[in-house]
């Protein structure tokens, strides 16, 4: 009987060390830094909201700049991801654990990190921080915000210029101001090309519903609800979601129907997990986080810390469309058209949808 | 099934359908009961039904499984995995095989051991999370295609059968907008499109459960073990193997369930689960721990998803709303007769709220379609827990020989 008990709470310690690593601050090591010509003191933490790389998104921008980060300028980094059940406690322990092993700058990926950095970055006044996709007001955060609705208004304009039914459709992730704004720019841009035209917007969550990002099967159905509806051009910028996305629109397309998606964050045609959707990738909405990460870290390598708001607007080329697919070019002169009216101010994209 | 069981069935189908029907009528919202809806409410309604099938059959053998949802995700992990390297049906057999591995993990962990059963399947949750991250992480990250968080495409499909012959003169009947006839039309199409080959095996599990477990020796003794389990054992009945091959079993049916999710996204991909092993253990509340029920509350959480996301201006979302307000006047009408006053008009008062909401309002945030599920089942567990009955000996640990 003893030694059953033993076995037990063998097992049981087994199980919550297993459960630890992998729900709450799983850090993956990264692999040694390419072979570089520069080598640099400076040592970048970045924290990963969710589970971090892989999503042919958002994520895998911001990696993108820390990359090219690491080979331009020879910094060392560390990468940790938050998990999916991640508190506020749990990311501020991730944020004081880069920052007290003397990274810096330390940059958070993604607006859920907004409470815990407001916590720790006052307590680490030497170290700079970064936040994407949000605003924390201290001395030693640079906030990376991004015109996500002046992209969605140039991939709105693209939209309704291919759009032969005069109906379009926009996936959201998670129903919250972020994701709005590109809602809103999207149906802003569309709207100046064709007043008439109809969108249907759907969001896989409500505000909290940390599964939105991660239920493709649902952004499927919904997609052939739109398309059932008439819809031939849909955005998705819904995370994970939006594979549901490309697999409904290349099911109608392998059906005979001419229609169309648009990604999101990354050039999602380049991308090599969505090779299979590529020919009906019409464009993306670029967010150019990768930009926007490798800004801050040679800001730091620099002497000159990035702190304070930085838009990433049009004019920064921190938002733009991607021109990989070539089918694009015949919408581009549109595009490129809205592009210059926003740069000059005739043109103000809202954040919210009227 | 006996002759009065067969009667109670068909009179729910079709005191359902004229529910349906009469919401459509007025709605003039003919996604309501159209092919397409149904049959892709049969789609989100099965890894439900599974979940939930699954917990049938651990409960009833007296072990509650809370670890339903890690038994799942183990299933969508291992559908996944196996699905990327060698095809689909070993993704399905994988899945299987690993919410098994889950079921016995809590097998022994309750069974044996006696350890609280809650707790036990709370730690099951809990490592399932964090082993499939952990093993995505190892296993995904430079797999072409993969990443961190999700595994490169499942090889091939499940055949999904469409019978021409029947769909179409049924969905050309449904477009004419007759009442009831339409409506059920509209739904027996959706029954013979895009069938998935798995939605048929979850279909056949539950027509074997139901006969297994009610109609058999093997089932009576299984039964006996979650009623009790010290009778049972008097006379001769093996508890503990009972215990046992009812929790691994389901384990396999939830890790099914979890395969059925992974095939129908293409991809493992963490939390797709999006607590769907949670729902079906509350399916299996609503449904009072029997399939028939069961399945009942897994469709209609999965028609209301349907609804939700194939949902063009909110109009499905109004729908619903008057359906429910149908359905509580049904359900006040039923208790008026019965005599049971107080709940009668508890009711009614709901089904004129909702009334006056479905013609105050022009639209409804789509977050009302997201709760009525949970909203019914609360209201089932409210009204109907006098008649709802766990086994008897849910949840108590069994040591051979003690008694109660």
């Amino acid at each position: 009987m003893l030694k059953g008990v033993k076995l037990a709470s063998v097992l049981a310690v087994a199980s919550l060390a297993l459960a630890a690593c992998g729900s709450s601050g799983d850090s993956a090591e990264s692999a040694a830094p390419a072979e570089t010509a520069a080598t640099s003191s400076v040592k970048v933490g970045m924290a990963y909201d969710q589970d971090g790389k892989g999503d042919g998104s958002f994520n895998d921008a911001a990696f993108a700049g820390l990359s090219k980060a690491q080979t331009d300028l020879g910094v060392e980094i560390k990468e940790v991801n938050s998990g999916s059940s991640a508190t506020d406690a749990t990311r501020e322990e991730l944020l004081t654990l880069l920052a007290d092993g003397g990274y810096n700058p330390v940059i958070a990926v993604g607006f859920a990190y907004s409470t815990a950095l407001a916590a720790v970055a006052p307590k680490f006044p030497e170290t700079t921080f970064a936040i994407v996709d949000s605003v924390v007001e201290s001395p030693n955060v640079g906030s990376l915000v991004f015109a996500a609705e002046q992209g969605s208004y140039l991939t709105g304009v693209i939209a309704a210029t291919a759009s032969k039914s005069g109906t379009i459709g926009f996936i959201g992730g998670m129903e919250i101001d972020l994701i709005k704004a590109f809602e809103a720019g999207y149906i802003e841009g569309a709207k100046s090309v064709n007043p008439d035209i109809k969108i249907e917007s759907k969001y896989m969550g409500a505000a909290g519903d940390n599964t939105a990002w991660n239920v493709p099967e649902k952004a499927k159905t919904a997609t052939d609800g739109m398309i059932a509806n008439g819809a031939d051009v849909i955005y998705a910028a819904a995370g994970g979601s939006g594979l549901g996305m490309f697999q409904s629109v290349k099911a109608a397309a392998d059906g005979g129907a001419t229609v169309w998606a648009i990604g999101v964050d990354s050039d999602q045609y380049t991308v090599p997990a969505l090779a299979e959707y590529k020919d009906i990738i019409l464009t993306s909405m670029l967010k150019r986080v990768d930009v926007a990460v490798y800004d801050v870290i040679a800001a730091v390598v620099d002497g000159a810390p990035l702190v304070g708001v930085n838009n990433f607007d049009l004019s920064k080329d921190g938002v733009g469309y991607a021109t990989s697919n070539s089918a694009v070019s015949e919408f581009s002169g549109a595009a490129d058209a809205a592009a210059e009216k926003i740069k000059s101010g005739e043109v103000t994209v809202g954040t919210t949808v009227q | 099934m006996t002759y009065l069981k067969s009667r109670r069935f068909i009179g729910a189908a079709f005191t359902a359908i004229t529910m349906l029907s009469i919401t459509r009528t007025i709605t003039g919202n003919g996604d309501l009961t159209s092919t397409v809806t149904i049959a892709q409410a049969l789609v989100f309604a099965s890894p439900i039904a599974l979940a939930g099938l699954a917990g049938i059959w651990a409960e009833r053998a007296g072990v509650i499984n809370i670890g339903l949802e890690g038994m799942m995700i183990l299933g969508t992990f291992g559908a996944g995995w196996a699905g990327w390297q060698w095809g689909v049906w070993a993704g399905v057999l994988a899945g299987v095989i690993f919410g098994a591995i889950g079921g016995l993990l809590l097998a022994v962990a309750a069974v044996t051991f006696g350890v609280d059963q809650i707790i036990a399947g709370t730690a099951i949750n809990l490592l399932a999370l964090g082993l499939t991250k952990f093993l995505a992480i190892l296993l995904f990250t430079n797999a072409p295609g993969g990443g961190q968080a999700q595994s490169p495409p499942i090889k091939g499909e499940i055949p999904t059968f469409t019978v021409e012959s029947i769909v179409e003169p049924l969905t050309s009947l449904h477009e004419k907008g007759i009442f009831f006839i339409s409506d059920l039309a509209g739904i027996l199409a959706g029954l013979f499109y895009n069938l998935s080959l798995l939605t048929i095996i979850t279909f056949l599990l539950f027509v074997m459960t139901s006969y297994l477990l009610w109609k058999t020796a093997f089932g009576l003794r299984l039964r006996s073990a979650g009623e009790n389990p010290w009778a049972a054992d008097s006379l001769g009945v093996k508890v503990v193997q009972f215990k046992y091959a009812a929790v691994v079993f389901s384990g396999m049916l939830a890790g099914l369930g979890g395969a059925y999710l992974s095939i129908a996204s293409t991809i493992y991909r963490n939390g797709n689960t999006a607590g769907r092993g949670y729902i079906g253990l509350a399916t299996m509340i609503f449904g009072d721990w029997r399939p028939g029920g069961t399945a009942a509350g897994a469709l209609m959480f999965g028609y209301i998803d349907t609804l939700r996301l194939i949902d063009t201006g909110n109009q499905n979302v109004k729908g619903l709303i008057l359906l429910g307000a149908i359905i509580l006047f049904a359900i006040g009408g039923i208790m008026l007769r019965r005599a049971r006053r107080n709940s009668a008009v508890g009711f009614l008062i709901l089904g004129s709220v909702m009334i006056g909401a479905y013609f105050s309002a022009t639209s409804f945030p789509p977050e009302v379609a997201q709760v009525a599920p949970y909203i019914t089942t609360l209201l089932v567990l409210a009204t109907a827990s006098q008649n709802l009955r766990p086994p008897a000996a849910d949840g108590v640990p069994y040591r051979k020989g003690d008694h109660h």
